[in-house]
């Protein structure tokens, strides 16, 4: 039963990737991107962490979605989507991208897996926002304070980019 | 421990198969007579001047999207966090901690509204 | 039965469609996407890695992992937008001066 529910939702995030990058028009690609995003936080439910799931519907499909509809918005899209063609690099491109893949595959199913299994069984993960919090508030203190300088550098470089090309618009 | 899960999954296919089904619904019960007049996206204004996505928008928008990304992440550490203060041992501490990750994303919050990225003029 | 094998194959086949993305696509914003697409491969290979070896690490990692998407989708569209209004053009293969 959760074989048949986890090749519906990779068969869906699959078609959906594939159109993600092949249609012309970018708002379109978001909204493949969107679905592409739910499938996979339905597989990070099978995989037994809700929370993942959740954070991944509010942050992935609630904010970054939002914010590249806003640059699409802003942006004058119209004329060069349009325009836009394949070329001479994209044979060889595609050639590697497959190759890499039957690589990695290659290597998985040849590969094992000698590390020890760690102690956080199907049992423990009941409450799994609280057993993730438990394991982030005490062992990753130190990249949970870097993670705010993180977003404090984006948020601050972001403004000061865009604010920045907004004087100079108003100045002409 | 994923079978709660499933109602989830019910309800994502049942708001999925409503919008769909209420575009097709009205699809085909619609009345169709359309003329020149009719198609235009204002029937009576003004003729539209050139398209719609040709980025007419300002910036601002994107500059609050930005505001919103990075608290939205704050968001994303404040769950984990809230469900462990019941905790007698830890919550002092992860309390303290919390305080500093907050102090730290409010300074970037102050230079947003010293710059003037708040103000919608 | 669902093995580790079964996820690292849907999370490489992603990480393949989002590497052709980047390859072949001349939209920029297109290209960006595609890198989100990436970032969820890697997230699928960790949380997978982390479920079928009973370790936390993968899951907390994978949580970290999205906060830096986050900052790095705002910085990038902050600098495409800059871009943008200095040359006006999204296409990669115009985008190749250093100076504005």
């Amino acid at each position: 039963m959760e074989q048949l529910f986890f090749y519906i939702f990779a068969f869906a995030a699959v078609i959906s990737a594939i159109l993600v990058i092949s249609v012309r028009n970018p708002v379109h690609s978001a909204f493949f991107l969107i679905v592409t995003f739910m499938q996979v936080a339905a597989i990070f439910i099978l995989l037994r962490s809700p929370f993942l799931a959740a954070v991944q519907v509010f942050v992935y499909v609630g904010a970054v979605m939002v914010l590249f509809l806003f640059a699409v918005l802003v942006l004058d899209m119209g004329k060069e989507t349009m325009k836009e063609h394949l070329h001479g690099q994209s044979i060889p491109a595609g050639v590697m991208a497959v190759i890499l893949f039957l690589l990695m595959c290659y290597m998985v199913v040849k590969g094992r897996i000698v590390a020890n299994p760690g102690s956080y069984g199907e049992a423990a993960l009941v409450n799994n926002t609280e057993v993730i919090g438990r394991e982030l508030y005490t062992r990753f203190i130190y990249p949970f304070e870097i993670v705010s300088l993180i977003l404090l550098v984006a948020l601050v470089g972001a403004i000061a980019l865009v604010m920045q090309s907004k004087g100079k618009e108003q100045g002409k | 421990m994923i079978i709660p899960y499933l109602g989830v999954l019910i309800i994502v296919g049942l708001v999925g198969f409503m919008g769909v089904m209420s575009f097709f619904a009205s699809f085909i019960m619609r009345p169709r007579n359309p003329y020149a007049e009719k198609l235009t996206p204002w029937e009576c204004g003004m003729e539209p001047v050139g398209e719609a996505n040709a980025g007419h928008f300002r910036v601002h928008y994107f500059i609050i999207a930005i505001l919103f990304i990075v608290f939205d992440v704050e968001t994303l550490f404040l769950f984990p966090w809230a469900t462990l203060l019941t905790d007698k041992g830890l919550s002092g501490f992860i309390f303290i901690e919390m305080i500093v990750f907050v102090a730290i994303l409010a300074i970037g919050f102050i230079y947003a509204w010293v710059k003037g990225a708040l103000e919608w003029v | 039965m669902l093995t580790l094998t079964h996820y690292l194959i849907l999370s490489f086949t992603l990480f393949s469609i989002g590497v052709a993305g980047v390859l072949l696509r001349r939209n920029i914003i297109i290209v960006l996407m595609s890198l989100e697409l990436i970032f969820n491969s890697v997230n699928i290979s960790l949380a997978a890695f982390s479920y079928f070896l009973r370790s936390l690490n993968g899951t907390v990692f994978v949580i970290f992992n999205i906060t830096v998407a986050a900052a790095e989708v705002a910085i990038g569209l902050a600098i495409l937008v800059t871009v943008y209004r200095a040359r006006r053009t999204v296409n990669v293969d115009e985008i190749d001066e250093l100076r504005g």
